[in-house]
């Protein structure tokens, strides 16, 4: 074939990782067994706080299954969670990796034993005897912050406060209008399908430790292991095996990958944990619980003067690695896509007796968009105009971009590297037919049925850093291995990043092997969170394999006495412009450089091959606009989502195949956390929905007809123009949904102001405002409902 | 902790086994055959991925003893296609990129496999209500339904049970 090669960059490629997917041969944590291994239980806390004032393994250690038994004493030379981002005031709210005096979270581990089996290990837990002493539990912000809260650590349960302002405030005095409201988004789960998982095996003729984990940062966690138990770096290798969904809950290095550790170097043999998935809901990271006090000043055509957020972050019991993330990004983006020249927030991160926060597939955004989009129809609503054309009016332009939005972030930078946003939001309006709904909704009005529509825009802080290590190698045979830092959690990543080796090296996709999520083989790493697999992990794998093809190409130049530039890397071969039968192969051009043979002239180095690390210079935003429809059951309060549509801005995208997976399943989050999914606690700190039957992921039919498109702005920030997509779907949903409930509502007056918005919700609005007590109005569906609520 | 005897065939393949009583059929297939095909999402049944056929229906082996797996036939996901031979539905979920993570997979792969072989022109209501036993986290299921879709019609289009994996359908 003359002409250009075909590309892979842009199509839509079918996964190569999926065969072993779909047949069942896929291994992930659980799958792994090893000769002899042992299986661990932890005694968890029944208490959200309490102090302990005995722990008594005397049963348990009587038995002859039990290998091990460690508590909170045999550990307490072990130093706490580390925590990422904190302030030095943090360290107090650090976390053991067992308790000692007090429990702070019910599925706080207290112990852990080791047994033959995992039967026999949960049997053997039982055994365990703690005596507590219980205490006054804090659980909603209000608690922590009372004049009397009960004191979950030394001396106040607020961990952070932060406060910062941008603009003249004096000029907010002549805003004609101003309009406060309060916004609060629950606490979510992670709750990936596979849980997660530790096995560690100690290698002791080689003084080795292998810890096979299920985590999104296999690097983080071998850094932490080998701290922890004081073992050179050298010693310990973390292998992220198959991952099964991750979300955010698997970006910690958390207890047990330390404990299991620790166990299978005391006791010389491989010790396996496996969470279960109760043990999920309370001992993985949760996500998400913050409140935004919003106070906005306006115009009377709707332009925004100026807003002040005053915000609170339910941190939980104690600081995790990066728990100040969603206090941080949603500081960093509550402004969203907007011109906002005043801007006043505090961000107040509190603890309670609940499971440690950390950031969750949206962190902080997710939130910051609930409260900044639910403003823009608030406004609208006050002022009589459409939500569409206060938006537009509010947007910044293409022109104004890049903006510092000017906000002292700990690790990374505030400036928004590029965008244009009417165009995402105007093109989502005609997508889902905004003129016809809206003479649809008037029509159905009349007939006692209640649709709404909704708008969200959102802006995502992609490409997160520090960097993305790769290394490229072609051998002998003509086959190439990319070795990555990004592990994936179900990503694609394999596919991604073999798209781009492929482009760069002429080489077909079939003869590309990633391997990654193993620290022997990949030596420098960060791992797959914050929407960067592609920006920063494709971009490594970009730089690098340039620089292979640049040396295979100067090589191939020697061997065909040719000049580099009449050369191409076509079907594995290099080959001379215009002349297909003149030409070498890449296995041939790796022989050519391997060690041993005489080099050819003007090549230095032995072998075809080279490693780089990308260190991205900021962080690139993402951004788009979701609408939805609903319809309101006015006997129920149930919801009904009807449609969906997200136009996204993820820069260039190198498959669109895997792009579309990742925003629809962002949507599908984003529809479980507007309408079902809520980690609900007792006012003892007693969480009452951990399992699958009350805490409600969205099933097949919780999701409506989805329609995706994008617009497409490069990126300045990385040779491809690439930005992050794995969030993008996940943050706007529940601000379009509670915007288009609250649409739907509107004759009434109510407005939608916290998530989930479920049935009781919806119900105790609709009887607040006196709609369920009119009961025998002809029709009407607005009846007396207290019957139909089930 | 009593043992009991068991023969079974899975996939096939007959077994004969001493397991205790309260093994779950789910830990039987996964550690004593070594098919850990079948995953384990909530050991309480409403994940659906450890979806297995048990004589020719749906069960979730997390909620099955193996004791009562006595004398039964059973088809996890190691027993539908093959590398060479993918069926239908797993081609389809190739193609349609109806799996992500792949944890909960199995469970789909088999359900639809089930439905693939009982209903001819299974209306909509009858696919989603087949796939509402499954979670998943990772893709919306809009494309597993894309998949499920496409592999009916494939079936429709060209009878027959299996068909060759092939190069991918780069669009």
């Amino acid at each position: 074939m003359s002409g250009e090669p075909r590309k892979l960059v842009g199509r839509r490629v079918p996964r190569k990782e999926d065969k072993r997917l779909l047949l069942g041969h896929a291994q992930y944590v659980a799958d792994i067994k090893l000769p002899g291994m042992m299986h661990a239980s932890l005694v968890r806390s029944p208490y959200a706080h309490a102090r302990i004032t005995a722990v008594d393994t005397g049963a348990c250690s009587d038995d002859a299954r039990v290998a091990a038994v460690l508590t909170g004493e045999d550990v307490r030379h072990v130093p706490p969670l580390p925590s990422a981002d904190a302030e030095p005031t943090a360290k107090q709210f650090l976390q053991p990796i067992l308790a000692t005096d007090k429990v702070r979270y019910v599925g706080e581990p207290i112990a852990i034993v080791v047994a033959t089996d995992r039967y026999v290990a949960e049997d053997v837990a039982t055994l365990v005897r703690v005596d507590y002493d219980v205490l006054p539990a804090v659980v909603s912000p209000a608690d922590a912050l009372a004049a009397d809260a009960s004191i979950l650590h030394f001396d106040s349960n607020v961990a952070d406060v932060w406060r910062f302002s941008v603009g003249d405030r004096e000029r907010l005095k002549y805003a004609p209008h101003r309009l406060r409201r309060s916004f609060k988004t629950q606490r979510f789960a992670g709750t990936p399908l596979e849980t997660r998982g530790v096995i560690a095996d100690w290698d002791q003729a080689r003084e080795r430790l292998t810890v096979y984990t299920s985590t999104q940062v296999p690097h983080f966690v071998r850094d932490i292991v080998a701290a922890y138990l004081n073992l050179p770096q050298s010693a310990v290798r973390v292998v992220a095996p198959d991952v099964g969904g991750a979300f955010g809950a698997k970006i910690q290095p958390y207890n047990e990958d330390i404990l299991i550790a620790l166990l299978a170097l005391q006791l010389k043999r491989p010790v396996k944990w496996i969470e279960d998935r109760y043990e999920h809901f309370v001992a993985s990271n949760h996500g998400r619980e913050q409140i935004h006090d919003i106070e906005v000043a306006y115009d009377d055509d709707g332009v925004i003067r100026g807003l002040s957020d005053d915000i609170i972050t339910n941190a939980g019991a104690y600081l995790q690695a990066f728990t100040f993330a969603d206090a941080s990004c949603a500081v960093l983006t509550v402004r969203g896509p907007y011109r906002i020249p005043v801007f006043e927030a505090s961000a107040t991160t509190v603890v309670s007796n609940k499971t440690p926060l950390n950031p969750f597939r949206g962190v902080g955004m997710a939130q910051a968009a609930f409260a900044i989009e639910r403003t823009m129809d608030e406004i609208a609503r006050e002022r009589g105009l459409d939500p569409i054309d206060v938006r537009l009016k509010n947007l910044l332009g293409s022109a104004e971009l890049p903006i510092d939005r000017e906000v002292p972030m700990t690790f990374q930078g505030s400036v928004i590297d590029s965008g244009d946003y009417a165009p995402a939001l105007l093109r989502a309006k005609e997508l889902i037919d905004y003129s016809v709904f809206r003479e649809q909704q008037a029509r159905l009005r009349t007939a006692g049925r209640y649709l709404g529509i909704g708008f969200g825009a959102y802006i995502e802080k992609t490409a997160l850093g520090p960097f993305e290590a790769s290394s490229v190698s072609v051998d002998t045979s003509g086959t190439v291995t990319v070795l990555s830092g990004a592990g994936p959690s179900g990503q694609g990543t394999d596919t991604t990043l073999s798209q781009i080796v492929a482009d760069e090296l002429g080489v077909p996709i079939e003869d590309i092997r990633v391997i990654h999520g193993d620290t022997d083989r990949v030596p420098y790493g960060v791992g797959t969170y914050g929407s960067r697999m592609a920006a920063v992990g494709g971009t490594a794998v970009r730089l690098t394999g340039r620089k292979v093809r640049e040396k295979a190409i100067s090589i191939a130049a020697e061997l065909l006495e040719a000049s580099d530039a009449d050369l191409e890397l076509v079907d594995g071969k290099a080959i001379v412009r215009g002349s297909p039968s003149h030409f070498v192969s890449l296995g041939d051009i790796a022989r050519a450089v391997m060690p041993g043979s005489p080099l050819p002239a003007g090549v230095t180095e032995y072998g075809l091959g080279a490693s780089e690390v990308f260190v991205p210079a900021a962080e690139a935003f993402a951004f788009g606009t979701v609408a939805a429809t609903v319809e309101v059951d006015m006997e129920t309060g149930v919801v009904t989502p009807l449609r969906l549509v997200m136009v996204g801005d993820s820069g260039t995208i190198i498959n669109p195949l895997l792009v579309e997976g990742q925003y629809q399943g962002g949507l599908s989050l984003g529809v479980g956390g507007a309408l079902l999914e809520e980690l609900v606690y007792d006012d003892q700190g007693q969480p009452v929905s951990c399992n699958f039957m009350d805490y409600l992921m969205p099933q097949v039919d919780s999701i409506p007809e989805i329609i995706l498109d994008h617009t497409i702005t490069a990126s300045p920030l990385n040779p491809d123009g690439i930005k992050g997509a794995g969030e993008s779907g996940a943050i706007a949903p529940p601000a379009a949904i509670a915007n288009a409930v609250s649409d739907a509502l509107s004759p009434f007056g109510i407005s939608i102001n916290e998530t989930p918005i479920t049935p009781s919700k919806v119900y105790d609005l609709l009887l607040e405002a006196g709609l369920l007590r009119r009961s025998g109005d002809a029709g009407s569906a607005v009846e007396d409902g207290r019957d139909a609520r089930g | 902790m009593s043992l009991h005897s068991i023969s079974l065939t899975v996939n096939g393949t007959k077994y004969t086994r001493e397991v205790p009583s309260r093994l779950t059929l789910a830990d039987f297939l996964r550690e004593s055959l070594d098919l850990t095909g079948t995953h384990l999402g909530c050991e309480h049944g409403v994940c659906g991925v450890c979806t297995i056929l048990v004589n020719g229906r749906l069960a979730r082996s997390c909620l099955m003893l193996a004791v009562q797996a006595d004398a039964v036939e059973i088809r996890t996901i190691e027993g539908i296609g093959s590398e060479g031979m993918l069926h239908p539905v797993q081609t389809a979920f190739w193609q349609r990129h109806g799996t992500q993570c792949g944890f909960c997979t199995a469970g789909f792969v088999i359900t639809a496999v089930e439905l693939f072989e009982r209903e001819n022109s299974p209306t909509r209501d009858e696919v989603l209500d087949a796939l509402g036993g499954v979670l998943c986290r990772c893709t919306g299921y809009v494309k597993i339904v894309e998949a499920v879709d496409e592999a009916l019609e494939s079936r429709r289009d060209t009878p027959g049970t299996a068909t060759e994996p092939g190069e991918p359908n780069v669009r």
